[in-house]
């Protein structure tokens, strides 16, 4: 690609990592704080149980999504917009350094950071009363399954981040919401118009369809097949397809960006 | 296409339905400080941001070092520093901007930097949100300048700078114009430009009125102070002024006199039809 350079993306990465150091390390410490006091008081309280990934999965989740939806907030400021868009670096450059330091750059990051802070906690527990939870361990399947879940869904608030002037984490929130309840609706006026005949009042009872078709064997041979089949494509379309979809959404809107 | 300066050609642009610019023209050439006049609203900024491909056009085209700035090329971007009326200077020590920002020019000169730094009476250690206004569009400027982009855009410079900084700057800006490299100024501050750009453009609602180097300015108009106010035909500007009349006039006897920009730029403004006549080539020239 002629408009790449691994140097250029070096540098940017190293600038976008650089940028609001301070405001990220005064957001750490309130985070530690919260979690040591938390760990202590829960300790006190002789509630035992695992308590940090029920910490880690909001800093994962909601911290990501708003650190992510500020990462563009750059374009759309005075002065600012114009410094970006004309940093030597490529639209494709600056895109991926933004996106690895949002994705991979915010949740190891984020995990090395509670790793730290929850074995901190867990610590002064220890010394303190004898006992502690159990330690947050980084590597367990649930954990990194959130962390890779966490890449994927980020990938919205990206989109949401680089199209919005103002407020993009609450506009993109306000949109899934949206789009969650138009899916609502459609999905239920196609349930409605393929199996009004079962209706029973304002529900759809469909018991007897079912015992029916279990009767037929057409449940066995033909519908939980299908319902497989669907669950493999909606794993696939979520897992492979969309991010890389708000990747390029989010890559082609700032190339075409002006200030 | 052309490597050698910019080139516009047939350019149309706007904000809204009504153009700001409609089949505009303009080529810039490599080795020049040229100074881009215009009231308020003629389109300068606008211009300028077509050029480092922060607007797009809508019709035409427009080459910059070769390029096509609307796709905003890494290479292009490379070379070429723009400074901003409303510019940003973020919060970190000169020093960190820099090692964070200097390494994306590959031409960045650090000692000229540090020289241009000392010249402008800027000092290291503080933070670029503690400098005032005026120390920050200092430092920014000579980032650029070390930057050694073979063009520079500035939109109105001089704004906001003291006046020993404002002759500062026309010396370092002075000793910057090289070769292989376009300075373009837009400013209202003419008098700070005095002696400093040439050619001179002119832009006046949405067109290209006047660009010329300045000794076709003293070849063609010539420029008196009279006690009386003239009229007449061959009178294209007067002008009160302490002493008298600041007189133009189309110069016929040859002889230099000199035209301040000022003067220049009302002349063009209130010419616009009789001033393309007067600057033609030799041999088009109406008699």
């Amino acid at each position: 690609m002629r408009d790449f350079s691994i140097r250029r993306l070096g540098l940017l990465l190293r600038r976008d990592f650089s940028a609001g150091y301070k405001s990220v390390f005064i957001a750490m410490a309130a985070v530690g704080g919260f979690v040591i006091l938390v760990s202590v008081l829960s300790a006190l309280g002789r509630e035992l149980g695992s308590i940090h990934f029920q910490l880690y999965f909001p800093l994962l989740f909601i911290g990501g999504f708003i650190a992510t939806s500020l990462s563009f907030k750059e374009l759309y400021l005075n002065g600012q917009g114009v410094f970006y868009l004309t940093l030597p670096g490529s639209s494709l450059e600056k895109f991926l350094s933004k996106l690895l330091v949002t994705s991979l750059g915010y949740a190891l990051g984020s995990l090395f950071f509670y790793t730290a802070v929850s074995s901190a906690a867990e610590g002064i527990n220890r010394v303190i009363f004898g006992f502690g939870h159990a330690f947050f361990n980084p590597f367990t399947r649930r954990v990194l399954l959130a962390v890779t879940v966490y890449v994927v869904t980020q990938a919205v608030f990206l989109v949401g981040s680089v199209y919005f002037r103002k407020l993009a984490f609450i506009k993109t929130n306000l949109y899934l919401w949206l789009f969650g309840i138009v899916l609502t609706i459609v999905v239920a006026v196609t349930a409605w118009v393929i199996f009004r005949d079962y209706a029973v009042g304002p529900r759809i009872g469909l018991e007897p369809y079912m015992q029916e078709l279990g009767r037929s064997g057409e449940l066995e041979a033909v519908l939980r097949p299908m319902a497989e089949k669907f669950l493999q494509v909606a794993k696939v379309l979520f897992w492979g397809a969309a991010a890389p979809v708000c990747w390029i959404i989010s890559y082609l809107r700032l190339r075409e960006t002006e200030a | 296409m052309t490597d050698t300066g910019i080139e516009i050609k047939n350019l149309s642009f706007g904000y809204t339905k009504e153009l700001l610019f409609s089949n505009l023209d303009l080529t810039l050439e490599l080795g020049n400080i040229y100074g881009l006049l215009g009231k308020n609203g003629a389109g300068k900024t606008s211009l300028l941001k077509l050029i480092c491909g922060l607007r797009f056009p809508e019709a035409g085209s427009c080459s910059v070092l070769g390029r096509e700035p609307q796709y905003r090329p890494a290479a292009l971007l490379e070379d070429i520093y723009f400074l901003p009326e409303e510019f940003y200077a973020p919060a970190i020590s000169s020093e960190l901007y820099q090692q964070l920002y200097a390494p994306f020019y590959p031409r960045f000169n650090p000692e000229a930097f540090q020289e241009y730094l000392r010249e402008f009476d800027l000092r290291g250690g503080k933070k670029l949100s503690e400098f005032s206004y005026g120390q920050k569009k200092k430092f920014l400027l000579a980032f650029g300048l070390a930057t050694r982009c073979r063009l520079l855009l500035l939109d109105e410079p001089t704004n906001g700078l003291d006046i020993p900084s404002k002759s500062q700057f026309r010396k370092l800006l002075a000793r910057a114009g090289e070769e292989d490299r376009i300075i373009l100024i837009s400013t209202h501050q003419v008098r700070d430009m005095e002696n400093l750009i040439d050619p001179i453009i002119i832009l006046d609602e949405g067109a290209i009125i006047f660009q010329q180097p300045m000794y076709e300015v003293t070849r063609c108009l010539h420029v008196e102070l009279e006690q009386v106010q003239p009229s007449g035909d061959g009178v294209l500007y007067t002008d009160k002024t302490l002493g008298g009349y600041v007189v133009v006039r189309k110069n016929v006897s040859g002889e230099e006199t000199q035209a301040d920009l000022e003067t220049l730029f009302n002349t063009v403004i209130a010419n616009r039809d009789r001033i393309g006549e007067l600057f033609a080539p030799a041999g088009k020239e109406e008699v």
